[in-house]
């Protein structure tokens, strides 16, 4: 049995991995809650926005937040080009899922060519950063990830249920049909919607550049675990995306502590399994 | 003429649910349309509403030809829809299936003023304000989505069954409402399964069976006839 | 046999045996090593397609029922010196188990279907590569089989191994093909277009999804074995990579996944395209075309080269055909054609079916039927009768319960209370399928055939699962029969978006003959019909009655109710209100009422 210690400082890792989960989980439990098309690209873009970051930071010496309010608008575009083929073709919730899981391969690949699959590890002065706390440590980067992904949880959650347009966002989803007669456009909000999601996963690409090391085929590594976060947290809840994000970090890291490290994988997976085989009702 | 429809044909793929429909509604008039289940009455005024396109005929507000205007802005030139079956939002609180009804353009404005008119006609919504609209009765959800239709500051009122699935004395109270609405001003279009309702409150009716408007007049010449007998029980 | 088969089989043999003799030329190994890839990947993506293809459940998971071949073969023959041949058979079966374990669970879960289903199989995966990562299974440093004595079926190995996947290849082709043109084949094509339905006219959905489930693991988990010894050194990474469930679901789209020879065909152009792109760099970029190609096909091509393919020259075939009937647009007054059948109603009246107690043995029995959805309660203790030859009409306003009780009666929703029984035999609690056949069919308001079957396929299906079970070759002669009853015989082999709404009507129809059923329920059959069509569709229900089969039929369209039924059963809000003779009944009060308000009514 650990020390106290050494639980508490693998609950602490937790959370602040879980922050990083729920962060990547943000973009796609939208998209996919608001939209009804799942996109498997979210992970693909986030790696992407993540080796850019590297690459800008390495190569073109910008700051690390420099460069993902660079991409920004990129990755905004990237989305909004995204929906408009699923929206060309008439793209069902299921071929949605075909198609993105070949977007990814694309990406992976494109990534794999431009960068080789060696792993690539982006060094910052901030990386040795830490705080103490108590007998814990608390690192830096993974501290801010975690507040940005509890500000972006919280922000899209006040941008859902107070704005008009979060409130026109959640009546098309339910019966765009009737949100259509009072007036809502459907067609420009997924628009909108699409690049915001994009956006997010650009976000948490940056962090991923900052806090993991960096190889393509890790992209498939996150898949299991952000899927379990989305459907653990509901579709379209940001808040419950945050909390599902922290519960599975906090229960991987643990188990890594407690029963061995590499058998911390299956407990995002089984999360997962056992929440599709059980639960009463989609989302 | 606030409304012109003109023998208008609307088909689901190849199933044709209306052949020929021909009508009139009048600036604050109120204007019924009965007939049996399945003669198209909801497929007509769905079609008024925007949610589905025709395949023949014509469809004019106030002159201005409605093929030509996209369905989600339909709602900006003053006609509003309470669907059957009320289809709330029911994901989304009382007060804001209410705000989306006063999504548009004029109507956003002056919402706030609008806001405080729905809740002074309907007191209970206030209460309710922040409940879910999945969680309200039948009778409470017409209400909402009456309110919803209101919000918009509609020129024409679009009521489809609204009497369908709701206790009779609610049934009582909403057409108390309809009469209320009416005395402001605003022309309503009223489709409806319950024959005696809709004709106690029509200026004017129209008989739909199978697609097509075969009568049509004031409802004390309808009540009479045998047309009524036999769209609906078949039986002369 | 008939002719088609025989031509395949012919074919499969002369390819099998040709190829078979490759090894004896005496070419460099390359040609072997090549050609055993293609054999491999054909043997995968043909597996892969006998649940995902043809039933549509899209499987992202076929890398664990590989995975789990692998490693059956590499424990058995590395750990316990188990003959290599010996083990295929093991991998196979362990495979099985494992898929018949998974489908035991999901498939009975409604809504784990499309999307769901794939993201669950991918987890499915990755949860069995942590656990041989993790055990003694793999542990890490992978598992070496070069130690293994290969069978030396011929003078090199790798001639070894290529016969070795020219027999899995021979072999999951040849059960594409049986399974096609197999009851179980038509049972999963039905599933792939609507479940619901295919439950309701008797497929065994659950027993068929489990078996090609569990035969699609199997021929996956022997191609694991084989490919375990092919590589000689097997790790979990290589075997639970990505690459196996993106490029099955590639191969089998590209090339036709409901199509026996479409996954092969799929597989063929795939390997040998990526030949293009070994080695370095290319074989990245090679995977990303590969993938764009995914993409494109599944917009572009939904259903596969080969099938494209086959519908062109289909197409070129019938250009000559005869026109589509278009409904006409006009139709007569209803006062006149009222009119028109004024004499048949009065005759039918008086013909006197009586009231309900002087029915002989009912057929159809409902006693004190309740159902509610949530707080809603739509079937209030309703009963109700239909004795042989007997044609009861339905009615009541919108929402009072008539689809409700027709969905209660087929097994579609389950009673929550109440007796339901068919010439004594009890249906509550039934599955769908069961209560098919046992003798009660449906029609669908809005007609649902099973949109990839022709006309005849679509009858048939319901001829073989239907009350009287029987081999396709006799359901597709029969099928015929009940085409021509219901006028659509020279449309039997046009798929259902090639007819009008008219014919798709009475598709539905013969389609719920074709299960010779006790009792045919009727769901609103005739609206959206012009008169004319009304009035065909009429002459046809009574013909129906006149071979004995008792309807109880749904409707709005009055005069056609009037006309029709012996006798009428009113439901408002979950109740029956009254019951007896049409003339009696809609001149009762209550029911006017109802329908009118209470002016009317005095």
């Amino acid at each position: 049995m650990p020390s106290l210690t050494l639980l508490g400082q693998s609950v602490v890792s937790g959370l602040l991995a879980g922050g990083l989960y729920a962060l990547l989980a943000l973009g796609l439990s939208l998209s996919w809650g608001l939209l009804r098309l799942v996109n498997l690209g979210h992970f693909a873009l986030a790696f992407l926005g993540a080796y850019l970051t590297y690459q800008l930071g390495t190569v073109g010496g910008l700051a690390p937040w420099t460069a993902v309010l660079l991409i920004l608008p990129l990755f905004f575009a990237l989305g909004v080009g995204l929906h408009a083929v699923f929206t060309w073709f008439r793209v069902s919730e299921f071929t949605s899922l075909l198609v993105t899981f070949g977007v990814t391969v694309i990406i992976e690949s494109l990534i794999q060519w431009y960068w080789t699959a060696d792993f690539r590890r982006y060094e910052t002065p901030y990386a040795s950063l830490s705080f103490r706390l108590g007998p814990l440590y608390v690192p830096a980067l993974e501290l801010l990830a975690c507040l940005t992904a509890a500000a972006l949880a919280l922000g899209t959650w006040a941008w859902l249920r107070f704005t008009y347009v979060g409130k026109a966002l959640r009546a098309s989803a339910e019966d765009p049909a009737i949100a259509a007669a009072f007036g809502v456009n459907h067609r420009a909000q997924s628009f909108l919607l699409s690049g915001v999601a994009a956006a997010y996963a650009a976000v948490a690409g940056g962090y991923i550049a900052l806090i993991s090391t960096l190889a393509p085929s890790q992209m498939w590594a996150w898949l299991g675990v952000v899927f379990a976060v989305v459907i653990i947290g509901g579709l379209a809840n940001p808040i419950g995306a945050l909390f599902a994000g922290l519960l599975i970090g906090v229960s991987e890291s643990v188990t890594m502590a407690v029963v061995a490290p590499a058998w911390a994988p299956l407990v995002s997976f089984s999360i997962l399994i056992g929440l599709l085989v059980l639960r009463p009702g989609r989302a | 003429m606030l409304l012109e429809v003109r023998h208008l044909a609307i088909a689901y793929g190849d199933a044709i649910a209306v052949w020929d429909a021909t009508l009139d509604v009048g600036d604050g008039e109120v204007v019924a349309v009965i007939g049996p289940n399945g003669a198209g009455k909801s497929t007509l005024i769905n079609a008024v509403a925007g949610l589905l396109r025709w395949r023949a005929g014509e469809l004019r507000l106030d002159g201005l030809d409605l093929a030509t205007v996209p369905p989600h802005l339909i709602c900006g030139h003053g006609i509003a829809l309470v669907p059957e079956g009320r289809r709330l939002f029911t994901h989304m609180s009382v007060e804001e299936n209410l705000e989306i009804g006063g999504y548009r353009g004029l109507a956003r404005r002056t919402r706030l003023q609008t806001l405080e008119r729905v809740y002074g006609m309907f007191p209970i919504l206030r209460e309710r304000r922040r409940q879910l609209a999945g969680a309200l009765s039948g009778g409470q959800q017409q209400m909402v989505a009456l309110g919803r239709a209101l919000m918009a500051k509609p020129r024409l009122l679009l009521l489809d069954e609204p009497s369908l699935g709701l206790a009779p004395a609610v049934v009582e109270q909403m057409f108390e409402t309809i009469r209320a609405i009416h005395d402001e001003g605003v022309a309503i279009l009223l489709v409806e399964q319950n024959v005696a309702r809709a004709l106690e409150i029509a200026d004017r009716a129209y008989v739909l069976e199978e697609g097509r408007v075969v009568a049509g007049g004031p409802p004390s010449a309808l009540l009479l006839e045998a047309r009524i007998r036999q769209a609906y029980l078949g039986i002369r | 046999m008939s002719g088609h088969s025989r031509r395949v089989a012919v074919g499969l043999v002369a390819a099998g045996l040709a190829l078979s003799g490759l090894p004896a030329l005496g070419l460099p190994a390359f040609y072997e090593s090549f050609l055993f890839l293609v054999f491999f990947w054909v043997s995968l993506a043909t597996s892969w397609s006998f649940l995902s293809g043809y039933a549509g459940y899209f499987s992202f998971g076929h890398g664990a029922f590989f995975g789990a071949g692998v490693y059956t073969t590499a424990t058995l023959t590395a750990g316990f010196a188990v003959p290599f041949l010996a083990s295929l058979p093991a991998a196979g079966a362990v495979s099985a188990l494992l898929a018949v374990g998974i489908g035991a669970v999901v498939f009975r879960l409604r809504r784990l279907r499309g999307e769901l289903f794939g993201l669950l199989t991918l987890a499915i995966t990755f949860v069995l590569a942590t656990i041989v990562l993790n055990t003694r299974i793999d542990g890490g440093p992978g598992v070496y089989l070069s130690a293994v004595p290969l069978p030396r079926l011929v003078a090199s190995p790798t001639g070894t191994m290529y016969l070795l996947g020219l027999a899995l290849a021979l072999l999951s082709v040849t059960i594409a093909y049986a399974v096609t043109c197999s009851r179980l084949g038509l049972g999963l094509f039905a599933i792939h277009d609507d479940e619901d339905v295919a439950e309701v006219k008797g497929v065994p959905t659950f027993r068929y999804k489990l078996a090609a489930f569990a035969l699609s693991a199997a021929v996956a988990g022997v191609a694991g074995g084989i490919y375990a010894i092919y590589v000689s050194y097997v790790t979990v990474g290589e075997t639970f990579a990505i690459t196996v469930p993106l490029y099955v679901v590639l191969m089998s789209i590209l090339g036709g996944a409901r199509h026996w020879l479409g996954p092969a065909v799929g597989a063929a152009i795939i390997t040998a395209s990526l030949y293009a792109f070994t080695g370095g760099n290319t074989a990245v970029l090679g995977r990303a075309v590969v993938a764009l190609a995914l993409i494109l096909v599944i917009l572009l091509l939904p259903d596969g080269v080969v099938v494209a393919v086959l519908a062109r020259a289909r197409a070129w075939r019938r250009r000559d055909a005869a026109p589509l009937t278009v409904p006409s647009p006009e139709a007569p007054p209803i006062a006149t054609s009222h009119a028109l059948r004024a004499a048949p109603v009065v005759a039918s009246l008086d013909s006197g079916t009586a009231r309900e107690g002087a029915r002989a043995a009912a057929v159809l029995v409902c006693e004190d039927v309740w159902r509610a959805f949530g707080g809603i309660r739509a079937l209030r203790g309703v009963g109700l009768s239909l004795g042989g030859g007997e044609i009861v009409g339905l009615v009541g306003p919108n929402g009072s319960g008539k689809t409700t009780l027709i969905n209660v009666i087929s097994g579609h929703y389950s009673a929550d209370r109440g007796r339901i029984a068919l010439d004594g035999a009890p249906l509550a609690g039934r599955p769908a399928h069961a209560i098919a056949r046992l003798g009660v069919a449906r029609t669908y308001q809005i007609p649902r055939p099973f949109g990839h079957l022709s006309a005849l396929d679509n009858v048939a299906l319901a001829a073989t699962f239907g009350t009287e079970p029987c081999a396709l070759v006799e359901a597709r002669a029969e099928a015929r029969t009940w085409l021509d009853f219901t006028g659509l015989g020279r449309r039997a082999m046009a798929l259902p978006g090639e007819l009008n709404l008219h014919e798709r009507k009475f598709l539905e129809l013969a389609r719920a003959l074709a299960a010779r059923p006790r009792v045919i329920l009727l769901d609103e059959v005739l609206s959206g019909l012009n008169s004319a069509e009304m009035g065909s569709a009429i002459d046809l229900i009574q013909e129906i009655r006149g071979r004995g089969t008792s309807i109880l039929f749904v409707e709005h369209v009055m005069r056609a109710v009037l006309e029709l039924s012996d006798r009428i059963v009113v439901l408002n809000e979950g109740e029956v209100i009254a019951a007896g003779r049409p003339d009696e009944v809609m001149r009762d009060p209550r029911v006017v009422e109802v329908y009118l308000g209470k002016t009317h009514a005095a």
